[in-house]
Order: structure tokens, then C-alpha cells, then sequence
């Protein structure tokens, strides 16, 4: 239609460089400094300069140390550990629990409208704030969580454990009520990717709310006629029918849990014992808090880069062969 | 199937059906509960005198104090003593407040238009590369913030703006925000502009305008409100950023940061964190509910419809 071949790019050049000189330039120099001693104390030497016979490289200047630290260094592979966990049950318990969600909310009624507007509600909530309240919350003294899980799940599971006990077959030791969760190095890890859940679960219902509104009531009635009971539905004409989005959904989901950080700050310090440093919260620590060591945070982020780029490869060839 | 068997059948599927109501509505209330208990608990305990904080109890005398403790400069008196004598800092969080108004505002007074200029040319133009620029642009949310904020530290540490260092400044923050806004921006006004038919635009090319004439008179009016949909994400976007906020604004603070300094000699003052953390949410608790229908296309660009 409009003949004026320079005119999209004039439109597009403003924004396409700022989003060039706020994440290639990064990308390029933390790559840079990943191969060089850097560290925040001492000026750094590089390697590259520019003098008056132009440009001069010291080729000494530059090495792997970096990355040989990162693989024997054994917090950096727990930070790695942690991470894999912690992305696996955040990514598994968002996308059942946001499926099962948008499952029991999708059909009208007063009360599936309500929970419907509820869903958007842990958005407005910032990750920094949501680890603080789940800090709070899930204190062993006055937390309102401590007390609803003593009450509502340990109470009835150990009042059942102690009518089993009475029947003289098995003594199996009850639950106890004192469990400090942020204090435990399993309990930490599964609260900090609970308040995740907490966040993530409600938005997910939502993305899947869209997709179950899209298949068409005749597969359902088809199916219904064909004398399938709801269950049978569920996993084989509803599952199998959102499987794409659920793919994409679940991608989506693991590259955000990889890049965990606010919570494990505000929730957890990395604690107790490291059992909650994620990849991000250790470079962190590494870069700015701790041995201010540049040099070497970069190239575990760049570890973490060549991690993401993989999952962010799967997720755009999901996304492309949707359509 | 013979006709008895259907006969069972119906009958089972009646009390088949209330049984599932009623599973479904307690699976409701369990997901409100859910939802809101969070957001609740906060709210209740920000309104509780302190020495009701620290407990799980319902019955007490709401009050403000809390409030007053994080926005004021002096000492507040609580139950007999000042704050300060209880060895509570006193920190006067409206600067912070300022802080993340002016940094997420002017994020998206910057990222905005020019994700609106970007987003139009994406949807309407066909030109070298677009396809592959649009998903390289998708990509550059998967860049973890870690490695934009370690190469921005070092440089802004020695680069100054009238006279002030970068790091630790309002500016440095926002050119950071950049990196995350930008491109969600682009896709989600891009989608806006897809959904405008294309045949008012012609009938504006036939008439003799120029590309900037349709641009700026025929389209432009017509995304306006897709525009305000992707400005109120963006101002979320960068209100709840919290990493680059701790990095690279340091002892600027904004709100997200601020909410640390509620830790005070006796750990933290939880009664203080859950004020700060409503004067974080509230607001953007009614911007999430004026574009909750828009969400879902924004965090995901669009790939989920």
C-alpha cells in the first residue's frame, strides 16, 4: 500500500536502539568481563585497550578462570541444585493448581465470577513484597499459616496417625506441630516456590480460562453422547485439546523460575545453610554483597544466559508452531 | 445400552450432579480463600496496634499508627513510648514513594511512545527483517536482569549526570527499566494495532495522506486506548522491579527497596513492613483491575490466546 520503504524504520530505530544499548551492550560486556580478574575493590586491568599505536590487546589478560571456578566451586553447583528444584515444584504446582483453577472457575455463575476478578489479584502483588508477607505469615510463633496448617492439615492427620497407633499394627510417629518452615532446608525451598505458586497459579488459571473458552461445546457434547464421564472428558478431550497453550504455559513459567530472585531476598536470605541460594541470589551475593567479584559473577550469569537461551529456544519454536 | 441401565444412570447423574456442585463450590471457596488470605493478612495486620501484630488474633482496635510511624520524620508515641525509645527508626517513607512515581512514570513517558512508533511499524509495514527482529525482541525477556545489571553497575558508578554519579540515581534506574519494559510494550501495543482493521487507513492513503498523517491522525487516536492499557502494565512492570532497584538505585530506594528498611533492633517490624507493603499495592491494585482483562496478553506476549 505505502510505497516509503525508510519509513518503518524510522519508526522502529528510537526504540530498536535503546532495546540494543540496554541488553546487547550488557550481553557483550558482561561476556567481556566474564574472562577478566575483576573485582570491585581494585581498579581492573583489561585486556583490551586503546592506546597510541590503537587498538592493543594483552591476550594474558584474558582467561576461563572464571568459568573452571564456577565448576568446582560448590556453592555455585548448589545454587544450581536449588534452582532446579525450586523451578520444578513452582513450575509443576503453578500449572496444576492454575489448570485446576481454571477448570472449577470457567463455567458463569455468581461465585465463578467472583474467584474470576480474585485471579488478578497476586499480580498487584511485587514479588519483594509477596516473600516479605510469606516470611510474616509463615512464622512459627504468630503466623497465620503456621496456625491454619497445625490446624487444618497436622491436628486431623496426627488424630488419625493415633487411631492407627491404638490398633496394634503399626506404631508410626506423628506430625510435628513445631516445624520452624523457613528454618527447615526442605520446608524453606517448598515455601519459597508456595508464595511463587501463590502468584503464579491465579495468572495461569487466567491464560488457561482464555484457552478452554476458545474449544467449542459440540466436542464436549460429542463426547458426552458418546457416554463420557466427566473425568474421561477432562484428561482425554480437555487436556489433549490445551495441551499447545499448557506447553507454552509451563515454558513460560520455567524461564521466569530460573530467574528467581526478589523472594529468596525478602523470604529466605538464601536460608537456612544455603538451601535457598538460587543461580541468581548467588551471583548476586558473589557481585555485591560478598567477595565483589565482577569477573566472576559475570560468568556464572553468563552460565545462567547460556541456560535460558536453550528454554528460550524451545519456548519460541512452541510458540511458532502453534500458529 | 439397555433401558434400565439408562434409567440408573439419569438417577445416579442427579445426585451425581449435587454432589458435584457442591464439591465445586467448596473448591471455589478453597480458591478464594486461597487468593485472598494473603492480601488479607496484610491489610488486617497493617491496621493493628503492635502489640496485636505479632499474633494471629482478629480482635483488636484498629488504628493508623503504622502509617504515621513510616511516614513521618519524628517520633510517633505508641502505648506510652515513642517509637524512637522502643528503638524503632522512625523513616519517613514518602521520598521512597516519590522515588518509584518518578522513576516508573518517567519509564513510561520514555518507553511508551517509542514502543507506539516501533509496535506500528511491526504491525503495518513489511520490511527486511521485521519477523525476525519482532522475535528477537520476544527473546530479550528471557535475558535474566543479573547480566543487564552487572555492566550498568560498573558503568554508572563512573559516569555522572550533572554532577551526580548514575548509580544510585533516579535516571540510571530508568534507563535500566528500559531493558524489561521496552519489549513487552512493543508486543502488547503491536497487538492492539493488529486487532484495527487497515481499511480506514487506506481510505486515508487514497485520500492523499502522507504515512505520518495516518500515523499520527487516523491510527494513533484510534490504539489510544491499547496505548493506556500498555502504559498502565508498564508502570506495574517497573513499580514492582525489584532487582535492578536494589543494584543499580541503591540508597535511592525506591518503594520495593524500602520495604527492607522496615527491619529495625528487634528484626522486623512486621506491623511496619504490612503499612509500607499497602502503600506499595493498593495502588496498583486498581490499576491491575482496570487492565485485568489485558494481563495475560501482556505477561505473555501475546502467545497464549
Amino acid at each position: 500500500m505505502r510505497k516509503k520503504r525508510w519509513v518503518p524504520w524510522v519508526l522502529v530505530a528510537p526504540a530498536l536502539l535503546i532495546i540494543v544499548l540496554t541488553t546487547i551492550y550488557p550481553l557483550v560486556v558482561a561476556l567481556y568481563f566474564s574472562f577478566h580478574k575483576y573485582k570491585l575493590r581494585k581498579p581492573p586491568q583489561f585486556a583490551i585497550t586503546i592506546g597510541e599505536g590503537g587498538l592493543h590487546i594483552d591476550w594474558s589478560l584474558l582467561s576461563l578462570d572464571n568459568y573452571a571456578l564456577a565448576i568446582s566451586d560448590s556453592r555455585f553447583i548448589n545454587s544450581l541444585q536449588v534452582t532446579f528444584w525450586f523451578t520444578v515444584i513452582s513450575v509443576a504446582l503453578s500449572v496444576i493448581i492454575g489448570l485446576f483453577i481454571a477448570v472449577v472457575v470457567q463455567k458463569g455463575g455468581r461465585l465463578h465470577t467472583l474467584t474470576k476478578v480474585l485471579l488478578i489479584f497476586p499480580f498487584a502483588v511485587s514479588p519483594a513484597l509477596k516473600g516479605y508477607s510469606w516470611r510474616f505469615m509463615l512464622n512459627e510463633n504468630y503466623g497465620i499459616y503456621d496456625l491454619l496448617i497445625d490446624q487444618l492439615i497436622v491436628a486431623p492427620a496426627n488424630a488419625v496417625l493415633s487411631v492407627i497407633n491404638a490398633l496394634p499394627l503399626a506404631q508410626i510417629p506423628l506430625i510435628s506441630e513445631s516445624i520452624v518452615w523457613l528454618g527447615d532446608k526442605f520446608w524453606a525451598l517448598f515455601m519459597l516456590a508456595m508464595s511463587e505458586t501463590w502468584g503464579w497459579a491465579p495468572l495461569i488459571a487466567l491464560m488457561f480460562v482464555g484457552a478452554l473458552g476458545s474449544i467449542d461445546e459440540q466436542i464436549y457434547e460429542a463426547a458426552r453422547i458418546d457416554g463420557a464421564n466427566r473425568l474421561q472428558i477432562f484428561f482425554r478431550v480437555t487436556l489433549p485439546l490445551l495441551r499447545p497453550v499448557i506447553l507454552i504455559v509451563t515454558m513460560l513459567k520455567t524461564i521466569f523460575s530460573l530467574k528467581m530472585f526478589d523472594q529468596v531476598v525478602t523470604m529466605t536470605g538464601g536460608g537456612p545453610v544455603r538451601a535457598t541460594q538460587t543461580i541468581n541470589y548467588y551471583i548476586h551475593q558473589i557481585g555485591f554483597v560478598r567477595s565483589l567479584d565482577i569477573g566472576y559473577a559475570s560468568a556464572m550469569s553468563y552460565i545462567l544466559v547460556i541456560i535460558l537461551t536453550i528454554c528460550a529456544a524451545l519456548y519460541v519454536s512452541l510458540v511458532l508452531n502453534r500458529d | 445400552m439397555n433401558l434400565s441401565a439408562a434409567g440408573s444412570q439419569a438417577q445416579e447423574s442427579s445426585y451425581a450432579r449435587h454432589a458435584v456442585r457442591a464439591l465445586e463450590t467448596a473448591a471455589l471457596l478453597l480458591i478464594i480463600a486461597f487468593i485472598a488470605l494473603p492480601i488479607f493478612w496484610l491489610a488486617i495486620t497493617a491496621v493493628k496496634p503492635q502489640e496485636k501484630a505479632y499474633s494471629t488474633t482478629l480482635i483488636f482496635s484498629p488504628t493508623l499508627v503504622n502509617f504515621e510511624i513510616i511516614f513521618s520524620d519524628d517520633s510517633v508515641t505508641i502505648n506510652e513510648g515513642t517509637n524512637r525509645e522502643r528503638g524503632e527508626v522512625g523513616r519517613n517513607m514518602f521520598p521512597n514513594v516519590i522515588n518509584s512515581v518518578i522513576v516508573s512514570g518517567a519509564t513510561i513517558l520514555i518507553a511508551i511512545p517509542l514502543a507506539t512508533l516501533a509496535a506500528y511499524a511491526f504491525s503495518r509495514y513489511q520490511f527486511l527483517g521485521n519477523s525476525v527482529l519482532l522475535i528477537w525482541i520476544l527473546t530479550t525477556q528471557f535475558i535474566p536482569a543479573i547480566v543487564v545489571a552487572i555492566p550498568f553497575f560498573t558503568l554508572f558508578r563512573t559516569v555522572e549526570v550533572f554532577d551526580r554519579p548514575l548509580l544510585g540515581s533516579q535516571l540510571g534506574l530508568i534507563i535500566v527499566n528500559m531493558s524489561i519494559v521496552l519489549p513487552y510494550a512493543i508486543w502488547m501495543i503491536k497487538g492492539f494495532v493488529d486487532a484495527l482493521p487497515g481499511e480506514i487507513e487506506e481510505a486515508a492513503f487514497v485520500d492523499g495522506c502522507n504515512d505520518f498523517q495516518i500515523l499520527f491522525y487516523i491510527s494513533l487516536p484510534l490504539i489510544r486506548p491499547g496505548v493506556l492499557v500498555a502504559s498502565v502494565f508498564a508502570f506495574i512492570m517497573s513499580w514492582n522491579e525489584f532487582l535492578f532497584a536494589l543494584i543499580i538505585g541503591r540508597e535511592m530506594r525506591t518503594m520495593q527497596v524500602a520495604l527492607m528498611t522496615t527491619s529495625g533492633a528487634r528484626g522486623i517490624m512486621w506491623e511496619q513492613m504490612a503499612a509500607a507493603g499497602l502503600v506499595v499495592m493498593v495502588p496498583i491494585f486498581f490499576l491491575a483491575m482496570f487492565i485485568r482483562k489485558n494481563v495475560v496478553d501482556g505477561l505473555t506476549m501475546g502467545a497464549v490466546k
